[in-house]
């Protein structure tokens, strides 16, 4: 009996440190990661899907594969995703709308996760934006934009009027009163699709240091103060009493203002800085068109609301996940991408590499220059900020900007809202 | 949904026995298939939406469910944006179903008529039903589009008012253009269901009548009209039900904007739900939308009832 | 018929309206099938025109090029054609049940089958997803089946079996006398009578799963699940590239399919369906 015995445990044991070191073997094997990104430009769609091949060539225990999300239903795909449990492990989303899962409890804490080169590599004021207290980081901010004015050169150096430079850039003061001389009987002096211009506003009353919402009591109070009211005033203004602003292109979309905007309608529009893209694709041949730097209220201050990547809490490999984040967000890739989808890059140096690379330096620049004047916009933070924007905020601009209420009722009922919502 | 058959139970005197001698073992044998997945993934969902209606289910990790009974009706009756989504939804589906059948009564005594070319007119009456909704809601916005779109440039070259607006942006238009759109799309199952039921009105009736003298209005009143009820009654209710219950196409078409001006029910209902995650509250909502289904269908009923007696 | 007392005037005023209806029904597809022929910057122009100035079949080639076009296609094509074949193979039997016996069972089906039309999919659809998230099949291909299937089975059942009441209880009877079991009347009798009423309810099914939006909508999360529809919308929602043209060649191309087979079921399906539930 004992003759048999010793050796058959002498096979077992043997047998069970075989499998064991072949279960090492295979953990040490590739661990899986799924990202889930909405990137849907055809270049950025490209740039993405080499840099993760290339991720996946030189780190061969972690695997990466593309999850690709529809851009329309970000959050609710998200959404869907998280309570079904079945989240990526890594997720392209955007600032302000990761603040409702960070609430909601899906998303990881990255600070300490985050190397501190990587974290060196982006300037502070970012990080603020995706900080929703006490150091809880959930997302890496990557891209963002501004808003900026675009201007019809041809008109303007017929009128005599000089684009403004970076040393010196127009206030909203010169930017009314160049946009009323330029308006005469066949056009306007500005078109401006102002549709949803809950962003646009909110974004640049930062040149007015006008926050919204300020935590009062360990509660987030809103407050309609003049700062708050400048943009909003100006921009109602410019239409109505100016009349530089067609009130019939208001009703539309940013994009949509385009067309008239080359057909010489008008002869600047407010865009996103990504729109220099759809000047030089949709422009007429001999188009000559300009990115001027940000406009000056009492800074040149933007609110970011960048576009991030955060790691799902109940993903099983955060530690990967951010290495694969750190990697696609360094210097040289976050330029392609950046290049791509022609937003302003995180990391300054994505940004040098970029003007070296491309042809269009003039509106790079301004872009690339900008990115010291983001600014934390407290609005980015607060969970309940998407649904009074969505039901609140955008409806009473709207309403504002239709002449329908006055900018007190504006004031009041966003203000009203909020307490409702939050 | 798109079908256009009409409920209507049979009426079989002098068959009843127990249908053709099957025994209750074979009929349950037969029915298996498909009684299981309906249970499960019809009725047991149904039941336990109703149930969520009265929790403060919602999205989160690890966030418990508790029972709240009747707070989620009662922030819905308080709930201006809720009412706001009701009323638009109630205008809605009035008036698409009432338009819907005047044009599809229309049309189907037109398509009785002996008139060249109308296989066309029949062909193209059944074109929106064969669409995807989400087609039909691309191919208007490219209609309504305010630079590229055609029918503010066929406003400008009739110098007709209106040429510049943004319909689907419009506060005051939005609403009406989408009703539009509903009506074009809900075209095909009014015109046919009509149209079926004008055509099994006996020729005799109509040619009698006029060989008395009538006049084709006097005809339509005391003949067509009165046959054609049944139908009429049958084919709106349902219109009504699924108008009001309609989601994708408004979806595409508007998403419910501008600032809710074409928020329908069901828009709001998603958005509660898979927006910000309150299922709860979005099951409420859906309670809610049954009440006034419920109401479409007893108006139906009530109406089968009456002819049925008359 | 409704024949008018003045023949002429009327047959004019008539020969209008229909103009008038095939205009409105019609012109929406015609502007679709212009736009989806011009270039990105016709497209912009600010007065547009019916017929394009630079008529070109890019749009067509950017559409078929597009790989998750394509992808969608196929995938609404597995599902439709999944759908439509599991519903009508649990539907045939169940129908003929309804349709031959009297009793609770039947009571309890047709009243289904209405009360289901009424209920707002939302309601559904909540508890729906949470039991498709317990049985691991959100964002799945079967996951969906399973819920169109679910969810177009009541207007299948209820074509199948207005279809089997037209088929007359003698026959069964008489076969039954001759000593066949209920089984091979199912096969030898009804089935094939039946044939073409399986033909329009099995594409009618395949084409509603086609076209279907909100619970694809809901239970697909992956853009490389998408079906049609939602790939479609995906083009509607991003502005600030004009991708009008390629949007319109994609619309027209998918709904060639449901037009093509609609219009081989129409006939049957207003002869068919109707008359047995006129008839019924």
């Amino acid at each position: 009996m004992r003759k048999i015995l010793i050796p058959c445990a002498a096979l077992v044991l043997c047998a069970a440190l075989a499998a064991g070191a072949a279960q090492a073997g295979r953990e040490a094997e590739a661990v899986k990661i799924s990202f889930a990104t909405y990137v849907w430009q055809p270049t950025t769609v490209a740039a993405t899907k080499s840099i993760v091949e290339s991720w996946n060539k030189s780190h061969p225990g972690i695997q990466v594969t593309i999850v690709p999300v529809d851009v329309n239903s970000v959050h609710d795909k998200l959404l869907t995703n998280f309570v079904g449990g079945s989240a990526a492990d890594v997720i392209h989303d955007e600032a302000a709308d990761i603040a409702g899962f960070t609430q909601q409890g899906y998303l990881a804490n990255l600070s300490p996760l985050i190397s501190k080169r990587f974290k060196a590599s982006i300037p502070q004021p970012l990080w603020d934006t995706v900080n929703f207290g006490r150091n809880r980081v959930t997302g890496v901010p990557i891209l963002m934009q501004t808003y900026n004015v675009f201007a019809n050169m041809d008109i303007l150096k017929a009128a005599g009027i000089k684009a403004p430079t970076a040393k010196s850039p127009w206030t909203w003061t010169q930017f009314r009163a160049i946009s009323k001389r330029l308006t005469n009987a066949n056009r306007f002096g500005v078109c401006w699709g102002l549709r949803s211009p809950t962003a646009a506003i909110q974004t640049m009353s930062l040149n007015f240091g006008g926050q919204y919402f300020y935590l009062e009591g360990g509660k987030w109070n809103f407050r309609w103060g003049a700062a708050e009211q400048a943009v909003a005033r100006n921009i109602h203004d410019m239409i109505y009493v100016d009349k530089s602003v067609d009130a019939a292109s208001a009703g539309l979309s940013g994009s949509a203002v385009l067309p008239g905007f080359f057909g010489g309608k008008c002869a600047m529009t407010v865009q996103g800085n990504f729109q220099a893209q759809g000047m030089i694709l949709q422009g007429p041949r001999d188009f000559n068109w300009a990115m001027f730097p940000l406009l000056k209220g009492t800074s040149q201050n933007q609110v970011a609301n960048p576009q991030t990547l955060s790691i799902s809490q109940q993903s099983d490999h955060k530690r990967e996940a951010m290495q694969f984040i750190e990697y696609f967000a360094n210097a040289a890739n976050l330029a392609k991408l950046a290049a791509g989808d022609w937003l302003i890059p995180a990391n300054p140096a994505s940004g040098k590499i970029i003007l070296k690379s491309t042809k269009r330096t003039g509106s790079w620049r301004v872009a690339t220059s900008s990115v010291v004047h983001f600014r934390k916009g407290n609005w980015v933070s607060l969970a309940a900020y998407a649904r009074w924007k969505a039901e609140v905020a955008t409806p009473q601009f709207v309403r504002y900007l239709k002449n329908e209420i006055s900018l007190d009722e504006l004031g009041k009922q966003l203000s009203d809202g909020w307490t409702r919502v939050r | 949904m798109s079908t256009a058959h009409e409920v209507r139970p049979v009426a079989r005197r002098g068959r009843s026995k127990a249908g053709s001698g099957m025994s209750a073992q074979e009929a349950a044998f037969l029915v298996i298939p498909a009684l299981l997945p309906i249970l499960i993934l019809s009725v047991l969902p149904l039941a336990r939406g109703i149930y969520l209606a009265f929790t403060d289910a919602r999205a989160g990790l690890d966030v418990p469910t508790n029972f709240i009974g009747l707070d989620n009706f009662q922030e819905l009756i308080h709930d201006d944006l809720f009412i706001n989504a009701f009323k638009i939804g109630l205008i809605w589906s009035v008036s698409v179903t009432a338009i819907q059948f005047v044009l599809g009564l229309c049309l189907a005594l037109l398509l009785t008529q002996n008139l060249h070319g109308r296989w066309l007119a029949r062909s193209l009456a059944l074109v929106p039903w064969a669409m995807p909704p989400v087609v039909v809601g691309i191919m208007w916005k490219l209609i309504y589009q305010p630079q590229a779109g055609v029918l503010n440039e066929l406003l400008r070259r009739g110098n007709l008012p209106g040429e510049n607006i943004d319909w689907l942006s419009s506060f005051s238009w939005a609403l009406p253009a989408v009703i539009v759109v509903g009506v074009w799309a809900g075209m095909p199952q009014t015109t046919i269901a009509l149209l079926a039921g004008l055509q099994a009105i006996p020729d005799d009736m109509h040619e009698a009548a006029a060989v008395d003298g009538a006049t084709a209005w006097q005809r339509f009143r005391t003949i067509t009209w009165p046959q054609l009820r049944p139908v009429i009654v049958a084919i709106t209710t349902l219109d009504f039900i699924w108008n009001f219950n309609s989601f994708g196409l408004v979806y595409v078409l508007t998403e419910g904007g501008p600032a809710g001006k074409t928020e329908l029910p069901m828009l709001f209902a998603y958005n509660q739900a898979f927006k910000y995650g309150e299922f709860g509250y979005a099951a409420a909502l859906g309670c809610a939308m049954v009440v006034v289904i419920a109401s479409g269908l007893i108006f139906y009923l009530w109406g089968r009832l009456r002819e049925a007696t008359a | 018929m409704i024949v008018s007392s003045h023949p002429k005037r009327s047959r004019t005023l008539q020969y209008g309206l229909m103009l008038l209806y095939i205009a409105f029904l019609g012109f929406p597809l015609l502007w679709m099938l212009s736009v989806s022929l011009k270039g990105p910057r016709e497209l912009v122009e600010l007065y547009p025109s019916l017929i394009p100035d630079e008529p070109t079949l890019e749009n067509y080639r950017i559409a078929l090029d597009d790989s998750d076009l394509i992808q969608s296609a196929v995938n609404s094509l597995k599902i439709a054609f999944a759908t439509a074949l599991v519903t009508t193979a649990i539907a045939l039997p169940a129908s003929y049940v309804l349709a031959r016996r009297r009793g609770i069972l039947t009571t309890f089906g047709l009243g289904w089958i209405l009360l289901s039309q009424m209920f707002p999919l939302i309601l559904i659809i909540i508890p729906l997803f949470l039991l498709l998230i317990d049985l691991g099949l959100t964002n799945s291909h079967i996951g969906l089946v399973l819920v169109y299937t679910v969810w177009a089975l009541p207007f299948v059942l209820w074509m199948l079996q207005s279809y089997v009441r037209g088929i007359p209880r003698d026959l069964e009877e008489a076969a039954r006398v001759d000593g066949a079991t209920r089984v091979q009347i199912l096969i030898g009798i009804i089935a094939p009578l039946l044939a073409p009423g399986i033909v329009v309810t099995t594409l009618f099914a395949f084409i509603t799963a086609w076209n279907e939006f909100f619970l694809a909508l809901v239970v697909l999360q992956s853009a490389d699940l998408y079906t049609l529809p939602l790939k479609l919308k995906q083009f509607v929602g991003i502005e600030g590239i004009v991708r009008l043209g390629p949007l319109a060649a994609a619309a027209l191309l998918a709904t060639i399919p449901s037009l093509i087979l609609f219009a081989i079921i129409q006939r049957w399906l207003t002869r068919g369906l109707l008359s047995g539930a006129v008839k019924g």
